[in-house]
């Protein structure tokens, strides 16, 4: 599991700025079955910014699959948050949910593979991880879910930090996105719902790491 | 089975040490044995025998002690996982004001933690303070019904405990534990049930959030008698609730809200409110001459002991005769959860109940 992502229901009172928005199963399945794999997925748009866009398209997800990208807007310097995002050997920086990380392979750069403990009480125990892009001019990471003692099975997430057009010295959006296959006896709308939910907690606890950092850097 | 009577009154026991088995058991008898030879416990004893008892005295129960008395015994193991989450606390006499005819309250909780122990052990550690607390604020206003001051009392006392472990104050409980690995301000994922029991001569006052169970051993073979109800997320009136708040219940190895928290109300889990509260319920039950005992635990004994079988065993304690039976029947049910294969923490506290024990 990558560090158990969820997906969320409507709208959260706790939080202000991040957003998920998902792919209807329908629309994906029947673009899948009609098109072949080829196709562009069009979930996002609209919702992800026209910068980060390009780095979160992926192939409509066929039928057994889904997917979900959430919006995290960060007051502090993309710079502080890219530094934060791209330590894949350190998730617990930022993320929740970790209770250990331990390296298998690599050092940090793409094909580190690492093994994510996770704390109590989610319904997942453990998650394998290779990072497949780290991109420190795009600002763009990429991992895959590779094994584990979770559900969610052909997991691969992309993140990238951006500078917000409106404020870009002082402020950054991340978007976050992935592509999973639906568990047995589960929808589509449930896997998001979970994986979103994960996200979206992660991304928050994000925001707080790196704009206390950005704090600390003046 | 033997067991040393004990006294542990350490002011904050670690936890940090996981516990399994026998191993654990032959260690808490190692201590226990020490601290019996030092005298400790023998004062202890000769004060409750004298018909008086510290009204401040504490205890809290590490991870695979035993804490017996005659009143009650608690037993606590890690088990199958390698943290121990869970929290117990026992406070006699926890209140300065007793009921309106003199009598005594006493405290009692089980907090089973997840995502990190810190939630669990904060209210260990205050709970019965801020219960103490509202109770006085509750007892001067006269205009409520005893069982409606009761549920004041336990909500805002959940409150605050809640409001406590979400902010930078709740922060100090975290501090004392080596095993909490939570950096500030990012703990909202950590969260503990509360299974809380006050005891007073005629009533028994329970205040319940999350899956942790408090089950009363009422005598004559009478069927036991659930004082709390599991907050389960698709129990019909919590699923109601989940998505009236716009949450919803999703079926991921269980029912978990937003297929992650597999209760519908905790302390803490401040990224899953509303959806998970912290609201309490409180149920007020009278004493009868009958009672035999009362047994709070967190659901890795509930999860694979019915409340028949565990009301049994206390009772096939209780006739044995012998006077440290609550401690007996506490470390007898937490060997039966393991030995079921229970794949959680394992914490119990039996109250004697007996009219002749007061």
């Amino acid at each position: 599991m990558p560090c158990l992502q969820a997906s969320s229901p409507g709208s959260m009172p706790y939080q202000h700025h991040g957003r998920g928005v998902g792919c209807a199963a329908e629309a994906g399945a029947a673009v899948g079955a009609s098109a072949g794999t080829g196709t562009r997925c069009g979930a996002h748009d609209g919702e992800v910014p026209a910068e980060a866009a390009r780095h979160h398209e992926h192939a409509a997800p066929g039928p057994g699959r889904c997917c979900s990208a959430v919006v995290q807007r960060v007051a502090a310097p993309a710079e502080a948050v890219w530094s934060v995002v791209r330590r894949f050997d350190q998730p617990q920086a930022y993320k929740r949910f970790v209770r250990s990380c331990a390296l298998l392979a690599g050092d940090g750069g793409v094909g580190t593979l690492r093994e994510v403990r996770v704390v109590s009480g989610l319904p997942a125990a453990s998650s394998r991880e290779r990072l497949e892009v780290l991109d420190d001019e795009s600002h763009v990471l990429s991992f895959r879910v590779v094994g584990g003692e979770h559900r969610l099975q052909n997991y691969l997430s992309v993140t990238t930090v951006h500078p917000s057009p409106a404020a870009p010295d002082a402020a950054t959006v991340v978007v976050e996105s992935y592509v999973v296959d639906v568990p047995p006896g589960n929808t589509p709308e449930d896997t998001r719902v979970f994986v979103d939910t994960i996200v979206k907690c992660n991304l928050q606890s994000l925001a707080t790491t790196a704009e206390k950092l950005a704090l600390a850097a003046v | 089975m033997s067991m040393a009577q004990v006294c542990c009154d350490s002011a904050v026991a670690a936890t940090a040490a996981p516990v399994v088995g026998a191993e654990a058991e032959a260690r808490a008898r190692a201590r226990a044995e020490r601290r019996s030879r030092a005298g400790e416990s023998g004062a202890w004893k000769h004060a409750v025998a004298a018909g008086t008892a510290d009204a401040t005295r504490k205890r809290s129960l590490g991870a695979g002690e035993l804490l017996v008395a005659r009143k009650h015994g608690a037993a606590s193991v890690a088990g199958r996982r390698r943290e121990m989450e869970d929290a117990v606390s026992v406070r006699d006499a926890f209140c300065a004001e007793g009921t309106a005819d003199g009598g005594r309250r006493d405290f009692y909780g089980v907090f089973d933690g997840h995502g990190c122990s810190h939630v669990a052990e904060a209210c260990r550690d205050r709970m019965h303070e801020l219960v103490a607390e509202e109770l006085a604020a509750t007892a001067a206003d006269s205009s409520v019904s005893a069982a409606a001051a009761w549920t004041v009392a336990m909500e805002r006392s959940f409150a605050r405990m809640d409001a406590e472990v979400t902010s930078a104050g709740g922060r100090a409980a975290a501090a004392r534990s080596s095993t909490c690995r939570c950096d500030a301000h990012r703990c909202d994922h950590v969260g503990s049930t509360a299974v809380v029991a006050v005891v007073e001569e005629h009533s028994v006052i329970v205040a319940n959030c999350g899956d942790s169970r408090a089950v009363l051993c009422r005598g004559d073979g009478a069927p036991p008698l659930p004082l709390s109800s599991d907050h389960k997320p698709d129990r019909p009136d919590e699923l109601e609730r989940i998505e009236s708040a716009g949450g919803r219940v999703i079926f991921w190895e269980g029912a978990r809200v937003l297929g992650v928290l597999a209760m519908s109300r905790a302390v803490g889990d401040g990224y899953l409110k509303p959806y998970v509260s912290s609201v309490p319920e409180v149920t007020v039950t009278d004493r009868s001459d009958g009672d035999e005992c009362l047994i709070l635990g967190s659901d890795g004994l509930w999860d694979v002991v019915s409340n028949e079988a565990a009301c049994e065993v206390a009772r096939a304690c209780l006739r044995r005769g012998r006077a440290k039976w609550c401690a007996e029947a506490a470390a007898l049910l937490t060997k039966l959860a393991l030995a079921r294969r229970s794949s959680d923490n394992v914490s119990v506290v039996v109250i004697d109940l007996r009219r002749r024990n007061h």
